[in-house]
């Protein structure tokens, strides 16, 4: 087999499951949920029952020869159609991009699921991007010194710190960074970094007034960056220290034990033996022939990266007051608002899958042994 | 010609009794997995013992004159307005419901650990079961199993369980089901290619040839042979379960805040993390000691019994 019939056997796999996954994200909402759920986010407070039935009728969720709306909301065979039926209206409406109104700003039946999703989308990807930055950049030189250092001091740091990242509750991780930076350092009269929100104020050491930009991407690092103000970005910059530090920790935790081991598994090849016994420095031998063989396990695991740091995003904005999508998905979940519950999930998966679609395919290109 | 009994098919073993012996010599030389095995005991001693360590039904007793106290002497928050409250000292001071921080932890614990080792073992099971007829059957059977772990792959494990406490109703048991439902495709995966190795040994041949139907071989034999990495694993994923679970609790879905249970508590302090700071110190301090506490026993397991990582 070809690489690229490989990749398009992975695209069809990949559509497969995301496919799959809708069936069972829509059988959950709407096949377990009453059926008046699906109205929810569309209802006005003047609505009498006849435009409840009316609306229920347009979405595709009442028969047209449904009697009354109490009926339907009795579940009465006559009144629901077929939930094949309603999956199918449903998948044509959400491929158009028509993923319905939310429940969330509170006033209903005005703002899409689209729209608010990726208003508030950008800070996630924001804080996701510079968690995986710090898990790469922090755990593969830990893995390293770890696997090099077998068994002596800094291999006993590096694992302690891989454990205890893996160990540590992300939440409580995040609530005593706040303590710690907020609550003492700040009595202390010291540098201290803000507490919550998405761009720092009543911090320390950020800039008072950083002024405005436009709201280019969302993501307010970039649009600092984008826009051409360092004040904004330096803040942007400052408030996401804490919040970002805090997802990697699980992640590093995760990456650094699996540097170290096949670092390892590496260093105990005849082909590191070959390249010591030429007479060439440590240093070479370590970082120009093992680290790029150590590597290519690490990366197989870096659609479990992403789920992981996508599911503590949700933790993590939470605890530092993020406006992301995590943060309103909470709230989505106590209010029953489903449409964006599903969007948020499909959202989700569709980003871990096609991170896992990318990965091996460039792993399948960059070593030859492997077969497809 | 005189009949074969199947049980004089000498079974593989994956070591003899000197392996075995060695490994737990490697396990007692080793110091964490000793601290590891401590806690993970100790904290199951305190879970059995709680109702006796701490009257079980304290936590019923609301006293809102009490709350969000410290009156423990031997140490100073510096916190300008911490409340204070007279009678006796609360250890680790008092919750939002005014009750001792302290006995909500001790009565959480069991409430914490039931939750997990449940999650883990009908994750195991499930994972054990599949992944096994899986990798023995292959063809169809194989894809669609491993097809339908794809779905379960492909979203974090905390959003689906979420989403399914949403809809299925917030209670523990809902909690259980929607953490293991998210957790079996690991120890499917797992099993799968322990058995893929395991069933082109020559002795599953010779089973076959004496007659021996399928299920006989793969759940007696194969099984039997193979399963030992999946105890690992399971000792290793205890902790990451606690703090799936704990997380689950602290951002809300429980079905009571009232119920100590430790990411409850945690929850509680998050909203008075400047007033009352002690409540999701103690409260996470114990998530991550349990937690450290597997993860340092199954590492440390993994270590010993994994041959290419034992020198």
């Amino acid at each position: 087999m070809r690489l690229y019939e490989y990749a398009i056997r992975r695209l069809v796999l990949m559509v497969f499951v995301l496919f799959m996954l809708s069936l069972v994200i829509f059988y959950l909402t709407r096949g377990l949920l009453p059926p008046t759920s699906a109205l929810a986010s569309y209802i006005t407070p003047r609505m009498n029952d006849t435009a409840k039935l009316t609306l229920a009728q347009s979405l595709g969720v009442a028969t047209s020869s449904c009697p009354s709306f109490n009926d339907f909301t009795r579940e009465m065979p006559e009144c629901i159609v077929p939930l094949w039926e309603q999956y199918f209206l449903w998948l044509k409406n959400v491929l158009s991009g028509n993923w319905g109104y939310t429940l969330l700003p509170g006033i209903t039946g005005t703002e899409t699921t689209w729209d608010v999703f990726f208003s508030r989308f950008p800070y996630t990807a924001e804080l996701a991007i510079a968690g995986a930055a710090l898990t790469i950049l922090i755990a593969i030189p830990f893995g390293i010194v770890s696997a090099t250092h077998n068994n002596k001091f800094p291999d006993h740091v590096s694992r302690v710190i891989s454990l205890g990242g893996y160990s540590v509750p992300q939440f409580w991780f995040g609530a005593l960074a706040q303590i710690l930076f907020v609550l003492y350092i700040r009595v202390n009269g010291l540098g201290f970094l803000p507490a919550n929100g998405a761009l720092a104020t009543n911090c320390g050491i950020c800039i008072s007034n950083p002024g405005q930009v436009f709201a280019l991407t969302g993501a307010p690092v970039l649009d600092g960056i984008l826009s051409g103000n360092l004040a904004y970005f330096w803040d942007a910059l400052v408030a996401l220290a804490l919040p970002s530090v805090t997802l990697a920790i699980t992640s590093i935790g995760a990456l650094t034990r699996i540097v170290r081991s096949s670092m390892m598994e590496v260093l105990r090849q005849d082909y590191i033996l070959l390249a010591r016994s030429k007479g060439l420095k440590d240093r070479v031998v370590i970082y120009r022939h093992a680290l790029r063989n150590a590597l290519l396990p690490a990366i197989t695991i870096s659609g479990l990266l992403t789920a992981l740091l996508l599911g503590g995003a949700i933790v993590i904005e939470i605890v530092f007051s993020l406006p992301g999508v995590g943060n309103a998905s909470l709230v989505a979940a106590n209010v029953l608002d489903i449409n964006y519950l599903e969007l948020y999930v499909l959202v989700t998966a569709l980003i871990i899958v096609a991170t896992n679609l990318v990965v091996d395919l460039l792993y399948a290109k960059m070593d030859p042994r492997i077969r497809y | 010609m005189t009949e074969l009994k199947e049980t004089e098919v000498p079974k593989q073993k994956s070591g003899s009794v000197a392996d075995v012996k060695y490994a737990f010599h490697l396990l007692k030389e080793n110091p964490l997995v000793i601290f590891g095995f401590i806690i993970s005991v100790g904290s199951m001693l305190v879970a059995v013992f709680a109702g006796f360590i701490v009257d079980p039904n304290t936590w019923k007793h609301v006293d809102l004159s009490m709350r969000l106290c410290w009156n423990n002497p031997t140490f100073n928050w510096g916190i300008v307005n911490v409340f204070n409250c007279a009678g006796p000292v609360y250890a680790l001071g008092t919750d939002s419901y005014g009750r001792g921080v302290l006995e909500m932890i001790i009565l959480g614990i069991p409430l914490d650990l039931q939750i997990a080792l449940e999650v883990v073992a009908s994750a195991v099971f499930v994972g054990v079961v599949f992944g096994g007829v899986a990798a023995y059957a292959g063809g169809v059977l194989e894809e669609i199993i491993l097809r339908i772990t794809d779905i379960f792959l492909a979203i974090p494990g905390i959003l689906l369980a979420i989403v399914l406490l949403v809809i299925l109703g917030r209670s523990f048991n809902i909690l259980t089901l929607a953490v293991a439902i998210t957790w079996w495709p690991t120890y499917l995966r797992l099993m799968r290619s322990q058995v893929l190795s395991e069933k082109e040994k020559p002795y599953v041949e010779s089973l076959r040839a004496m007659g021996a139907g399928p299920s006989r071989i793969l759940f007696r034999h194969v099984i039997p042979n193979s399963i030992y990495p999946i105890f690992v694993q399971a000792t290793l994923d205890i902790g990451g379960v606690i703090l799936t679970v704990s997380a689950l609790t602290f951002l809300g879905f429980t079905p009571s805040p009232l119920i100590p249970e430790l990411g409850n508590l945690a929850n509680d302090g998050i909203r008075y993390l400047f007033t009352a700071p002690w409540l999701i110190l103690f409260s996470g301090l114990t998530i991550l000691i349990i937690s450290l506490g597997f993860n340092l026993l199954g590492d440390g397991i993994r270590d010993v019994f994994d041959p290419r990582l034992r020198r």
